[in-house]
This record gives C-alpha cells, structure tokens and sequence, in this order.
C-alpha cells in the first residue's frame, strides 16, 4: 500500500508525461475530441487508483492498456449487445464511422498528398487505424498492438499491407514516378 | 525486432528478395542492428531497392506530416483534471 504524497509522485512521473500521447490515441480511435478527453480523464482516473501496483516498467504500455479497457466499457455501457463479443470490442471500436472529425480528415496540400489522403481514405478500416497509430501519431508497433488488443504481427501486417495498398494506389494515379512523388 | 533468418547468416550480403521482406520493418526502425547494416549496404547499391525504400519513407514522412496539432485547452484541462486527482 502506498500512501497519497508517494501516489501523487508516481502519478507525476509516470501518467503526466504521457497525457499528450493519450490524447492523440484518443483521438485517433474515438475520432471525436469530446470523447478522446473523456476517454484520457477516465484512464487518468483508473491509473491514478492503479499506480501504487504498477511496477514502474513500460507506463506506456501500461497506461496504453488501461485505455483499451477503459474504451471497451465506455462502448459496452453505449452498445450491451458488444457484451456478446468482447474480444472485437476495440477492433469494432475502431471500425465505426463516427465523421471525419479525426486525424484523417486533415486537409493534406495538393498533387502528391491529396492522392495520399484519398488513398488513405480508401482503405479499411483497420488498416486506416493502424496507419494513422503508427504514421501519424507516432506509436511504436508493440504500443499499437497494446491499444488494439491484437499480437504485434498483426500490426505489422495490416501495416505493410496497408502501405503496399497506399503505394499502389498512389502508383496507379501517377502521382509519383521512380519513389520520387510529382 | 526482426532478426535474419538463422539459414541465412552465414551469407555476407543480402539480395532483393530478402531486403523486399524486411523493408518496411526496416524503415520502422525495427530490425536488428547488424541485420539492418547489411540493408542499408544493399539499399545504397542496388538502384531498384533504393526506389522502393524512397518510396515508402516518402509515403511514411507525408504520413507523419499530417500530424494534427494538440488542442492546448483540451490539453490544459486534462493536467488540471490530472493536478485535482493528485490533490485530493
């Protein structure tokens, strides 16, 4: 049991420094910014009480996984018939087409990125999460595989493959020749 | 971290084939270092190799560069929501 001066200072060394990766992954898989802080304060909270257990390795992927949880209960008290099938909650999670509030809808400039954004756009949905995780905010394959719930190879593959996808298309249209994009 | 396949450590260089299985591994950065030596060895002679390396890093940076912005207030708020935690 720790008392609350050690629990603030675990807090302050663990969690703070990590606020502004959890409110970019909070984004990316809600797509909602009201969500994505309400998502980030309830993690913050389930860390907070959790803290004095954690063994101080990785808060990352520690803080990461609680997020995963935290959003998998916030779907099931919206959507109970997910109850049936948690182990697709994050993966569903991610699925749903809540807008173009998120991170994918940035405008990209003209020519090159505009054919990257319409190629991004295109693909799946769970190529889409996992591109936007890793290329665009940043996370390393072992942190995306632990917000997704899924094994490391899996995020590799859907990441390769998406890309390959995003190469292709990106091929067909013309807008880039020889690696080198027009 | 992807390592070389152990049937393969013997031979000093790495051909297309092997680089075009590990590449974007690679470019992640997550590749074992004397491995990722070789690749890069083999990326800076081979011409076809080279291109397709150029073309995934470009696709990964303009990725990276739609990066949106943090909202500063959304970011005030949850220090302040994290500060009252710790206050009690």
């Amino acid at each position: 049991m720790v008392d609350d001066r050690e629990q603030k200072a675990a807090f302050d060394r663990y969690i703070v420094p990590e606020i502004e990766v959890l409110y970019r992954v909070a984004r990316s898989i809600t797509r909602n910014p009201t969500d994505a802080e309400d998502l980030v304060q309830d993690t913050m909270l389930r860390a907070y009480r959790a803290v004095g257990r954690f063994d101080g390795r990785y808060p990352r992927a520690w803080l990461l996984t609680i997020m995963r949880n935290a959003q998998i209960n916030r779907v099931r008290r919206r959507r109970p018939e997910l109850m049936r099938d948690p182990d697709a909650t994050m993966e569903r999670v991610a699925a749903q087409d809540s807008g173009d509030d998120g991170p994918e809808a940035t405008v990209l400039e003209r020519g090159y990125n505009a054919e990257l954004e319409k190629a991004f756009e295109s693909l799946p949905q769970k190529f889409k999460t996992v591109v936007d995780l890793v290329d665009v905010q940043g996370l390393a394959y072992q942190e995306t595989a632990d917000i997704l719930g899924v094994p490391v190879g899996t995020v590799m593959s859907r990441l390769h493959r998406a890309r390959a996808r995003l190469r292709k298309q990106l091929e067909a249209s013309g807008a880039y020749v020889e690696g080198r994009p027009t | 971290m992807i390592t070389r396949r152990w049937f393969r450590r013997h031979k000093p260089e790495v051909d297309c084939r092997e680089v075009g299985r590990v590449l974007q591994s690679y470019l992640d950065d997550n590749v074992e270092a004397g491995f990722a030596g070789k690749i890069a060895a083999h990326l800076d002679e081979c011409k076809k190799c080279g291109l397709e390396s150029a073309t995934y890093t470009q696709i990964k940076d303009s990725l990276g560069d739609t990066r949106p912005d943090v909202d500063d207030d959304a970011m005030s708020r949850l220090r302040s929501f994290g500060a009252k935690l710790t206050d009690g």
